[in-house]
This record gives C-alpha cells, structure tokens and sequence, in this order.
C-alpha cells in the first residue's frame, strides 16, 4: 500500500497548555489557528507553520518522560537561513542558550542546527540549510606535492589531509578527487574495506574513481588537476575544480615524469568559498 | 506570517530496524533512503543503528532503542506517548486507506470525525510495531494552496 500522502501534523502532549501554546508562539513562531478545533477528548490548540503543516498540542495530565534510551527521539524544524538568524535572536533574547549543537562536528558546510526543549522536555533541532552547501570550496593549499610515482601502489588510494583530497593510482594512472561530497559538502571518507568513498553526513557512497552510486542524484566527487613533474614527483593543484559526469580513463594522468590533467570535456568550477584547512587536521 | 517553513524530519525509536523497515516501507509504502552512522567507529565498522525512510514528504531518522523502550498496552490503538505524527491523503482516496490497513491487518480506531470548524475531516488512528503511534486523515482545506514543502532529500 502506497500512503500517497503527505505529512499533515504533529501531536504534542503538553501539560500546560497556556504555557506551550505560549512557547510554540513566541519561541517557535507558529500561528495560532484556535483552540479546540480537533476531535479529541482534552483542550487542544492548533498552530500553523506557513506550509499545510500544523502542531496540536494536547493538554494531558502527564507527559511519558523521555526513556533514558531516547536519545535519539527529536524532531527537527526547517527554517530558511533567514529565519534562522531570527530564530537565533528571539531564542537568546528570551534566555535561551541553544547555540550548542551536540553533533556540530557531523553538520555539512552550511548546514545550521540549534537544539531546543519545549517546556515538556520535547527535544526538537531547529536546522537551516545555506548557499555554503553548494559552493566550491578552496582548501587554500595551492599545489600540494604527494610524493614520487612509486610510493603510490597501483591500486591505492592516498588521503591527502593538506589538500582535502584523494590521491588514487588506478590501472589509467593518477586522480585527485576532492573530498568534498557533492550532495551538501560534507566530508568524504575512504572506506577501503568496502572500495567506497563514504559521507557520513546524509550517507553518500562514491566508488573508487569518484562515482555516485545510489539514488539521491549526486555528481561524481570533482577532479583536482594532477601533473607530474621531470623527476616523477605527483603534484595535485587544490585550486582549481573540474566537474565531471562519470568516470574515464582520458581523467587519469598516467603514471610518467612530465604527464599533466587534460581538462578536454570537463567543466571547470570556480572557488566560491575559502575553507583553510585547520593545523590540526592535516 | 509564522516564523517556521515545515518539520522536515523526526528521529524516533524502534525496537527492531528489520521489523519497523517491514512496516513503514513494506505495509505504509515509504521509501528507504538510506543508513546513515553518526559515529566513526560504526561508520568504519560498516554498522548502521540509524536508519532513514521517506514516508511521503516526511523523514524518519529511525534508530535501534539501545534499550528497553516503554510500549504502551497492546490495545491501545489510539494514543500519543508524547507525540503522534499525522498523515493526511485525499478524502477520495481515504477509504482506500482505510481499505489497506484491514488488508494488512493493521489494527486500527476510527474513522473519527473531527469537528466542521477545523480543518481536519476524519482520522484513524494505530501505531508502528515498536509502539510509536500514528493517524492517517484526510483534511478539509485539501484545496487550499500553502507555501510548498521545500525538497529536502537530508536527515
Ligand atoms: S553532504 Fe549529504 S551525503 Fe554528503
């Protein structure tokens, strides 16, 4: 059975109906529809977000405290990155500290998150997605030297902390893939045991050359120009980004003193954002 | 004007994954979209205790209870346990609806008929294998036209 539905609301039990109604106004910034305007047996009120979605909330004696394994139990509120920085100012005028995101060192370039409790002790995320999301983003290393030729087995797949990237030597010769997910920039792993590229932050799988493989539409990880130099040391320029629609052998610069990328075909992308790569992660 | 677009997703608890994948993806027909690990360690394991499912244009961030989880009495079809999501389809399609939980013997309350001066028609209302309770509807302002949901394929 296919549900072909959407989502309609969310039912909030509250045991101070005045006092959330209060806070899903003023903290959330819902509308209010009315009160009692649903067939339930307890005082009820109805707040709008701008879309059809809706909040009930439901006054009810108690509220099932969140069982010590709820961790995960939360929902999230999408904003624009406009409302987001309102959110932020309403939320730290009324008192609130809910700039600490627990999982901040998981979030994608321009993902923003806050966690909030309602007066029940309902954990929600409040979550923007900006423009960052989708910039090239430079590392600010220039030219990066990886090393000579041989110290790169046929097969391997190098992670170059310096210049965000990855160094891979296939049977074609050599690619710098930039490590950035192409879904949301969110940083790719190698994940040898699998022969995959992972991102963790929405789960994103790239096989070894680069290429997505799964249903969210995602381009291949973008091309970071090789050249070799006369003594057949393997240099990767972190400036400049090639987008590519899948992989072929013509990306890979073969593996000899003086071999340099050959850009035919590809898209260059221009950097749009500096994103210095930190002393501690390299 | 209210300050907020949609709640775009939940994160819930479930007993079993392979049992609630079976339910919302199998009986109410969502979409898996994927096994996402906030943790390196799982994520080099190749472990995944979170799983994501589209149930028409809502996520679920559906994780393993680490734990013993409370459920509420078998019986009790209708109910919240601190929230319930709610989905609404057409009213021509709502008696279908009705017509595929009996089918897969899904049991359910209702229709209930909510009240002419809200927007809500009828509701029924059950709950997933792990207890989270859940109510399918059909809306009377199902021809107004509201800011559209943005398309977020993120957890
Ligand atoms: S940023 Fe979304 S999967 Fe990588």
């Amino acid at each position: 059975m296919a549900l072909n539905g959407a989502f309609s609301h969310l039912t909030i039990e509250v045991t101070d109906l005045d006092k959330s109604e209060a806070f899903y106004l003023d903290v959330i910034g819902l509308d209010l529809l009315g009160r009692d305007l649903v067939a339930e047996d307890r005082p009820t009120s109805l707040l709008a977000m701008n879309t059809r979605q809706r909040v009930l909330l439901v006054e009810v004696p108690e509220v099932p405290p969140y069982p010590a394994s709820g961790g995960s139990i939360h929902h999230a509120w999408l904003l624009t990155v406009k409302q987001f920085a309102k959110a932020r100012d309403r939320l730290e005028a009324l008192g609130y500290e809910p700039a600490i995101d627990p999982r901040q060192s998981f979030r994608a370039v321009g993902e923003f998150n806050m966690d909030i409790h309602d007066p029940d002790g309902h954990r929600f995320q409040i979550q923007a997605f900006g423009d960052e999301g989708t910039e090239i983003l430079g590392s600010g290393a220039g030219t990066v030297a990886c090393g000579k030729i041989g110290e790169f087995a046929p097969g391997s797949v190098t992670r170059i902390a310096k210049g965000r990237f990855f160094l891979v030597r296939n049977a074609d010769g050599f690619l710098a893939l930039s490590a950035w997910c192409t879904h949301k920039n969110g940083i790719t792993t190698w994940q040898k045991e699998s022969w995959h590229y992972y991102c963790p932050f929405h789960g994103a799988k790239f096989d070894a050359n680069g290429v997505y493989k799964g249903d969210m539409g995602c381009q291949p990880l973008r091309l970071n120009p090789v050249s070799i130099d006369d003594d057949g040391t393997v240099l990767v320029d972190t400036g400049r980004f090639f987008a590519r629609e899948g992989y072929s052998p013509s990306q890979a610069v073969p593996a000899r003193p003086g071999a340099v990328f050959q850009c035919g075909g590809l898209r260059e992308l221009t950097v749009s954002l500096e994103r210095p790569v930190s002393k501690a992660r390299e | 004007m209210a300050q907020a677009e949609t709640l775009s997703h939940s994160g819930i608890c479930v007993h079993d994954l392979k049992e609630a994948q079976e339910f919302y993806c199998g009986v109410l027909g969502a979409e898996m979209k994927g096994a996402v690990n906030f943790y390196t360690e799982d994520t080099l394991n190749g472990r995944s205790v979170h799983q994501a499912y589209a149930l028409g244009d809502y996520l679920f961030a559906v994780a393993l209870a680490p734990d013993f989880m409370p459920m509420p009495p078998k019986d009790q079809l209708r109910g919240a346990m601190g929230v319930r999501h709610a989905f609404t389809v057409a009213k021509a399609r709502f008696d279908q609806m009705i017509e595929s939980l009996t089918r897969a013997e899904v049991p359910f309350e209702g229709p209930v008929d909510h009240p002419e001066n809200g927007p809500f028609g009828q509701s029924v209302y059950f709950k997933d294998p792990s207890g989270n309770f859940l109510e399918i509807l059909w809306r009377r302002d199902e021809d107004v036209t509201y800011a559209p949901i943005p398309d977020l394929d993120v957890g």
